[in-house]
């Protein structure tokens, strides 16, 4: 049985969809990080286009996460009443804005495509991913969000 | 935490100011005559999240419009609803072949590459290609060309061509092959022979293969573009590209002649001093000025500077690792056409059809730019020759390609002089083939 005043409304049988899709964008997000590092070590240009790649799909399966968590957020006020609820909300837009950004950036060609602009930014989405993150599992498992009893 | 969301919202807001460092792609291209000739202006390299885009439209040629030309010139179409005519050829009995090719399917490697892909498809630049060679013969009253017929067949996207003696070259994409050609054959249906491989796939970034024979017909040369715009694909799938190959005719063995170019479209012998002359286009994505296409003589062993630089010693800050070696070697091509003009035919003026001006000099076909705001190029230039070197600024000679609204109704390829000194430009948006002549007197 969920605590009923902090239920996920975007949920599945009872299971919330946002924490189910999340991990994906954070670990393509994460791994981005590492290609550039990657490209920046070997100047390599295949590590590039997988920072790319990988950016892209981030982006494209956080906006299915971000419609859940949006659902749960402005859904239930008692979550929105939460201070984690809202460092995560606007950590993670940030960080979004950034990658959408970034996968310009990253659609350069050559050298400039990562180097410099493109690994500051993947760095700053990880490092507000980090902070985001922990927001998010204090709502989970600080305050019970979307658990059940 | 302690944090006050506002102290964060304020610090994310700093964040997002260092990311927006980078400008957006509002440059606007200033003018033109200023990168035209030996000593173009060139401004500093820019980098960009979306970079300068202009497309022109496609609209194509309504019922009786033509391009514009000069006053005592005029123009008419020798050959419509051709399938993509890129080069035009003419052989020695006068005869008219028109190449008929488009790109090979390119492999998705990076997302832009969608995006390209549906832009393209936009400016009209993804048509199917006939790969084919079409004849043409006997030009009546109205100019239109009465025999037409299927000179060659099942080719892999194909561009320049050459007659040495009885043997036909054409170079597909991946491949230059030999068919046997006997005077006034209107059709080859004898398989051909592969002379060479040629780069071609699997990206095959640049497809269009130039040709020309020297002058003793001994070697064959053929201009071979890079398959990336600056190397961002690997060192590995440049090999042998960006390179004016010469071939062996006997033995089908080739050299690199001339490196650093990086797409040549377009390969003359000068008449007067019989050097080899070369079109070539140049890199994009670093500013609506940069870098300008050009016109250039070709010196055997020469390096013309791609990647690693541009008109000489211009560094590309996108390529990594370095050559400063290549680079102090490079050499600064003779004659600039401005930027993203995109020229992809020419040919030097023998004939007597047309004003006495024009002897001597080369005409350019100019594709036009899709990565430059205000548009450039989408016109047939002539750049003045005296010595065997350019003498004076390009002139427009053939407009109109583009209408008053900046659509574009057909864009020019390749050019050629026709055996009564007409000039001949394939079109291949317009799927036509225009003939210039002087108008009666």
């Amino acid at each position: 049985m969920q605590n009923d005043s902090l239920r996920s409304v975007a949920h599945v049988g009872g299971h919330p969809i946002h924490p189910m899709l999340v991990p994906f964008p954070i670990a393509c997000f994460f791994g981005a990080f590492v290609t550039d590092l990657a490209y920046w070590w070997t100047d390599s240009t295949q590590w590039e286009t997988f920072s790319v790649w990988l950016l892209s799909a981030g982006m494209v399966i956080a906006g299915f996460a971000v419609i859940a968590g949006l659902i749960d957020f402005i859904g239930n006020k008692h979550i929105r009443a939460l201070r984690p609820a809202w460092f995560h909300v606007l950590g993670n837009a940030i960080a979004l804005i950034l990658s959408l950004i970034n996968a310009f950036v990253h659609s350069r060609d050559g050298y400039t495509a990562v180097i410099p602009t493109g690994l500051i930014l993947s760095t700053l989405v990880v490092l507000i991913l980090m902070f985001t993150a922990w927001s998010g599992w204090s709502m989970v498992y600080r305050h019970g969000v979307g658990a059940s009893v | 935490m302690r944090l006050s969301p506002l102290t964060f919202l304020c610090a994310a807001i700093a964040t997002l100011g260092l990311a927006g460092c980078s400008e957006v792609g509002g440059d606007v291209g200033g003018d033109p005559a200023r990168q035209i000739g030996a000593n173009p202006y060139l401004p500093e390299p820019r980098e960009y999240l979306l970079p300068p885009m202009h497309i022109a439209p496609a609209i194509g040629w309504s019922k009786g419009e033509t391009p514009s030309v000069p006053q005592g010139m005029q123009v008419h179409a020798l050959a419509t609803g051709l399938e993509h005519p890129r080069f035009v050829y003419v052989l020695p009995n006068g005869d008219v072949l028109v190449v008929e090719a488009n790109a090979p399917k390119a492999p998705i490697n990076r997302p832009k590459d969608i995006i390209m892909g549906w832009v393209q498809n936009y400016a009209g630049t993804h048509a199917k290609g006939g790969n084919r060679i079409t004849l043409l013969r006997d030009i009546g009253a109205d100019g239109i060309a009465r025999t037409r017929t299927v000179f060659l067949d099942h080719l892999n996207s194909p561009f320049g061509v050459a007659l040495v003696g009885h043997d036909f070259y054409v170079a597909n994409t991946d491949a230059l092959i030999r068919f046997p050609y006997e005077d006034g054959q209107t059709s080859i249906t004898a398989p051909g022979t592969k002379l060479t491989d040629l780069p071609g796939g699997p990206i095959d970034h640049h497809w269009t293969k130039s040709l020309t024979a020297s002058s003793d017909g001994t070697k064959l040369y053929v201009g071979v573009g890079s398959n990336s715009n600056i190397m961002e694909n690997g060192l590995v799938a440049e090999y042998e590209r960006a390179a004016i190959w010469e071939v062996d005719r006997a033995t089908g063995a080739h050299r690199i002649f001339a490196s650093g170019t990086r797409n040549p479209t377009g390969l003359q012998f000068e008449p007067q001093t019989g050097k080899l002359w070369a079109i070539a286009n140049e890199r994009d994505e670093i500013g609506p000025d940069l870098v300008p296409d050009y016109l250039t003589s070709v010196r055997d062993g020469g390096f013309y500077g791609w990647p690693y630089s541009y008109y000489g010693q211009h560094l590309d800050p996108r390529v990594k690792p370095q050559r400063p070696d290549l680079v102090a070697s490079a050499i600064v091509p003779d004659y600039a056409l401005s930027s993203h003009v995109a020229p992809l035919g020419f040919a030097f003026y023998g004939g007597t059809n047309l004003p006495g001006s024009y002897r001597g000099g080369a005409f350019v076909g100019e594709h036009g730019s899709w990565d430059r705001n205000p548009l450039n190029g989408y016109k047939v230039v002539f750049v003045p020759f005296s010595d065997g070197r350019p003498s004076g600024p390009a002139q427009d000679v053939v407009t109109g390609f583009l209408d008053s609204e900046n659509r574009a109704r057909g864009r020019p390829v390749g050019v050629a002089v026709d055996a009564s000194g007409a000039l001949l430009i394939a079109d291949d948006l317009g799927d036509t083939v225009w003939r210039v002549t002087a108008t009666a007197s």
